[in-house]
């Protein structure tokens, strides 16, 4: 897709890869960081991983099982939280114990048996060796969550703003809350062997962070998030194969820096010394 | 039939040990000015909570806009406004106030429906009515505790709701706020809109008559039509608060 612009082959699906990551990811990041859902990342990507010892396990392939897993992860947030009527962090801190679990002994067990297994892909990803497929499933998720975002953008902002008021008002709350967690749990499945479940969560939390220091409303926010981290994932990709560096912690780094910088710089919590 | 029609409800939250609503009966007729007082944990809040179906009624029947409570919770929710009793907004919301009183209309709405000329009318109407339209482009988390329940009342007056449900819209309010809003309230039920209140402050409550609910234990002690300066004295003697 980007071939016109970069002539080698592995530094431009890398580039594609990150630059649909960043977008899909840092969107969704605009929802959960206002829901306070932030951790959704993690249990997800740890869902992804657990998923992925399943299929390694089962002898099927790892992603497929990693988002089935995942799916089904993201399935049960939403009724345990209704059912066990606990804060959304306990439930996802509850389902990230039993994936990351799940998933240790697995690989422990394969390990004893002969049978090999790296978490290092799904820890830190690997952007080097992709298929044309998986680009192309990174664009379809990029595009699903842009066409989320923009056909359910009033129930969104008013689930953000406050989901009780939203309820009351009859917004259907948790349709939207269940599209939502099983949109991060299709991205954060099929993104996790290709940027890692490190990276997934920076790009999850980071960009959201970076664009709440200076916007002002949600639609700014939207526009923001992903515009930063796109710019900072391509730079990452650019630099990393430049430089030799490892890519996806590398982008995890430079995002966070752009973060410190952009506390220091937020124009939002300054304090007026006039006194008229 | 009234616009609300409860029949011996019980309500009960998970996990509790017993309902906090039991056995409550309840008519509301369009244009009436409805007074829920009582002690705390009476469960006023609760009984409005039951009425737009954000808790869940265990026993009894009940009709609300027409609707089977039981069945329609959403649909009712769509009809009904609510200011809600305790709310918090981070200095950081990244919403203004023109957006959240904007927000009132998308229940009704429904899904993929894209606000329309009129619904941008409604809401500039609301905020002109509540007096709040300067602060139309300030994020409500920079307001004060009285300026964002006032777009609380505007957010549900935006919604044009065929029931008026408040909880304690005055607490963070000061007595001309007040006597300002009960001017709005009374309009608001001349046009028919019933008004269910719960509050503990009485005065300024409009000169015409009221329906006055007393509960206690979750039960109506009093269920019966008085004058506004009757309100308090009723409340007292239903309580035993002397």
């Amino acid at each position: 897709m980007l071939g016109f612009l970069i002539e080698n082959n592995v530094v431009c699906h890398a580039v594609e890869a990150m630059v649909f990551a960043s977008i899909a990811c840092s969107i969704l990041g605009v929802i959960i960081s206002r829901m306070n859902l932030s951790s959704i990342g993690f249990t997800m990507s740890h869902a992804a991983f657990a998923g992925a010892a399943i299929g390694m396990f089962l002898d099927i392939r790892a992603q497929i099982a990693a988002i089935f897993f995942s799916l089904g992860v993201a399935a049960l947030i939403g009724p345990v939280n209704d059912k066990a009527k606990m804060a959304a962090d306990a439930t996802l801190g509850v389902l990230f114990a039993m994936s990351m679990a799940v998933a240790i002994f697995l690989i422990s067990y394969l390990q004893c048996t002969g049978r090999g297994l790296t978490a290092g892909n799904l820890l830190f990803g690997n952007v080097v060796s992709l298929y044309r497929e998986e680009i192309y499933a990174l664009a379809a998720v990029s595009a699903l969550t842009i066409i989320f975002v923009l056909v359910f953008f009033k129930e969104i902002s008013a689930i953000m703003f406050n989901m009780k008021i939203a309820e009351a008002s009859g917004v259907r709350v948790k349709l939207i809350y269940y599209i939502l967690l099983f949109i991060v749990a299709i991205s954060v499945s099929l993104t996790i062997n290709i940027v890692g479940g490190l990276l997934i969560f920076v790009l999850l939390v980071t960009p959201a962070s970076i664009a709440s220091q200076f916007c002002f409303n949600v639609k700014s926010m939207f526009v923001v998030a992903p515009l930063v981290a796109l710019s900072v994932s391509a730079f990452g990709v650019w630099a990393g194969f430049k430089f030799a560096l490892p890519i996806a912690p590398l982008v995890a780094l430079l995002l966070t820096g752009v973060f410190a910088v952009s506390v220091i710089l937020s124009f939002k919590r300054r304090i007026n010394y006039r006194k008229d | 039939m009234g616009i609300i029609e409860l029949d011996k409800i019980y309500t009960a939250y998970e996990g509790g040990d017993k309902p906090v609503i039991r056995g409550l009966s309840l008519s509301v007729n369009p244009g009436e000015y409805v007074v829920i007082g009582g002690p705390n944990s009476a469960g006023k809040t609760t009984l409005l909570e039951s009425i737009n179906g954000l808790i869940r009624i265990t026993h009894g029947s009940a009709t609300v806009c027409g609707l089977d409570l039981l069945r329609s919770g959403n649909e009712v929710r769509r009809k009904v406004g609510y200011v809600v009793q305790n709310f918090y907004f981070d200095p950081f919301t990244p919403f203004t106030v023109e957006q959240v009183v904007m927000m009132g209309r998308y229940g009704r709405l429904g899904l993929l429906r894209r606000p329309s000329k009129s619904d941008f009318k409604a809401a500039q109407k609301a905020m002109r009515l509540v007096g709040i339209e300067d602060l139309a482009e300030k994020t409500i988390g920079t307001l004060s505790g009285g300026q964002q329940q006032k777009t609380m009342i505007a957010h549900n007056i935006a919604k044009e709701p065929e029931v008026m449900m408040l909880d304690e819209p005055f607490s963070n309010l000061d007595f001309h706020a007040r006597e300002y809003l009960q001017g709005i309230f009374k309009e608001i039920v001349r046009s028919r809109t019933p008004i269910l209140m719960v509050s503990h402050a009485f005065d300024g409550l409009p000169n015409t008559r009221i329906h006055l609910v007393v509960m206690n234990k979750g039960q109506i002690t009093y269920d019966d039509e008085c004058d506004a300066e009757e309100v308090e004295p009723i409340i007292r003697k239903e309580c035993a608060v002397d």
